[in-house]
């Protein structure tokens, strides 16, 4: 299989992490289509195929964290404004509009890391090294994650009481 | 079966969470939720978490994948940025061929000439390198050749400068004021990479051999490129190097011997600071 393809597996899971992270389908595509250019551009650099999925993600985080903190902004505020997008073809149902609320309610290191754990299925050494933290500090924020998304898919975080505040 | 057991981790509920577990510990872990309904009901907040988290997204993973993210299409546009030395290249080259640098002066007025019409060429190319140029991978060179040949109006053979060091990397056929030429593109292991551009000889071109280096000028070593003569295919070769950012070094090339005679090489070296700080140097005239 050439490189070409098997970087061509890996793109739903990139726009799937990429669209979790800024929930802008637009910027999310954006940020998937620098990370293949610069992916192509290292594509040298790259020693074992059993890397790639990691290395791409790495890569992805890295423009991520460099270079669309604007967007970030961006895409928090959208949260917030509760103007969450979903499936063209779905009508969200509440457990996952509350669940995306939840995520945009979360540190922005926390997000990372339940998205790369929960929904990548990374291992934690991985998600270590390609974040650059001690593995330590990757469990203590799934922790703070998991802890607080909970509130929010059990309703004791609603709509309603965030607005209160 | 006395053993204790050692006592669970917060890093192995989420393990269990996760599948992580061994058969063994995730029977202890289970073990140890029975027993503890707080921990446990967490645990189950965190697996509800996860399959919520993976609902939401799911439909992003199986939507198709736009054009935009083509993986085909994104390797080509590569390519063709990797041209971008050409630009400066050509920028250089006609700076010099109105500014006449001083080593320029140096060489006689016929040939300020002979560089004039070269960085008319070439800003001719640069002009219309964005109409869809025939572009090639040098993957095969045998059928890089070929579509060079066809689209350029005659047989082509890049020039083989392994000895020098670099590798043919790409080609394009580009149209010139002098009709259709080929533009070859080289680089090196360090990534210095070297633009070449062949067209047919015309009638009236006298300067057999016109060459415009820019590299670094702070290297203090000038670049020594020798090249004479037309081949027998009339083909008049024209070299302008982009040199890497950092000028590592300056290549050097030498090919041919004097093939048709008078044909006096020509060389421009153009610094980083732009044409007017170039210094020429002169391959032997045959």
């Amino acid at each position: 299989m050439s490189v070409l393809s098997k970087l061509e597996e890996n793109i739903p899971s990139l726009r799937r992490y990429a669209w979790t992270l800024l929930r802008n389908s637009s910027d999310a595509d954006d940020l998937v289509q620098d990370c293949l250019l610069k992916a192509l551009d290292r594509i040298d650099t790259l020693r074992t195929a059993s890397d790639l999925r990691s290395w791409l993600f790495t890569i992805m985080h890295n423009l991520y964290v460099n270079r669309w903190r604007r967007m970030k902004l961006r895409a928090r505020v959208t949260a917030d404004e509760g103007e969450l997008a979903v499936g063209p073809s779905q009508q969200a149902s509440v457990e996952i509009q509350d669940v995306l609320r939840g995520l945009g309610s979360l540190s922005e290191e926390q997000r990372q890391i339940v998205l790369l754990v929960a929904v990548e299925g990374f291992q934690y050494g991985e998600v270590a090294a390609m974040l650059g933290i001690p593995v330590g500090t990757v469990m203590s924020r799934l922790s703070r994650a998991r802890d607080r998304l909970r509130e929010f898919v059990e309703g004791q975080e609603r709509p309603l009481l965030r607005r209160v505040k | 079966m006395t053993a204790v057991e050692r006592p669970i981790g917060e890093d192995e509920l989420h393990a269990y969470v996760d599948g992580f577990l061994g058969p063994a510990r995730r029977q202890t872990v289970e073990r140890y939720l029975d027993d503890h309904p707080e921990a446990a009901a967490r645990i189950a907040g965190w697996q509800v978490v996860g399959e919520r988290l993976r609902e939401a997204a799911a439909w992003k993973f199986q939507e198709p994948v736009p054009a935009a993210l083509n993986i085909t299409r994104l390797a080509e546009a590569r390519i063709a940025n990797r041209w971008g030395p050409w630009r400066m290249a050509a920028g250089i080259v006609i700076a010099l061929a109105v500014g006449a640098g001083s080593g320029w002066l140096a060489r006689g007025s016929g040939e300020i000439g002979g560089a004039a019409s070269g960085g008319k060429q070439v800003a001719a190319v640069n002009g219309v390198s964005g109409a869809h140029p025939v572009q090639l991978a040098a993957g095969q060179p045998a059928q890089l050749e070929g579509r060079l040949t066809q689209g350029g109006g005659g047989a082509v053979t890049p020039p083989d400068l392994s000895k020098s060091g670099y590798r043919l990397a790409g080609g394009q056929v580009v149209a010139t004021a002098q009709g259709p030429a080929c533009m070859l593109l080289y680089d090196d292991p360090q990534g210095t990479r070297l633009t070449l551009l062949m067209r047919p000889a015309q009638k009236h071109d006298t300067s057999a051999t016109q060459f415009a280096e820019t590299g670094d000028g702070n290297g203090g070593r000038a670049p020594q490129l020798a090249e004479a003569g037309a081949d027998s295919g009339g083909r008049t070769p024209q070299l302008a190097e982009a040199g890497s950012a950092n000028g590592r070094r300056v290549p050097q090339l030498a090919e041919g011997g004097g093939g048709s005679g008078g044909s006096a090489p020509q060389l421009a070296e153009a610094g980083n600071g732009g044409g007017a700080t170039g210094q020429a140097a002169a391959g032997p005239c045959p």
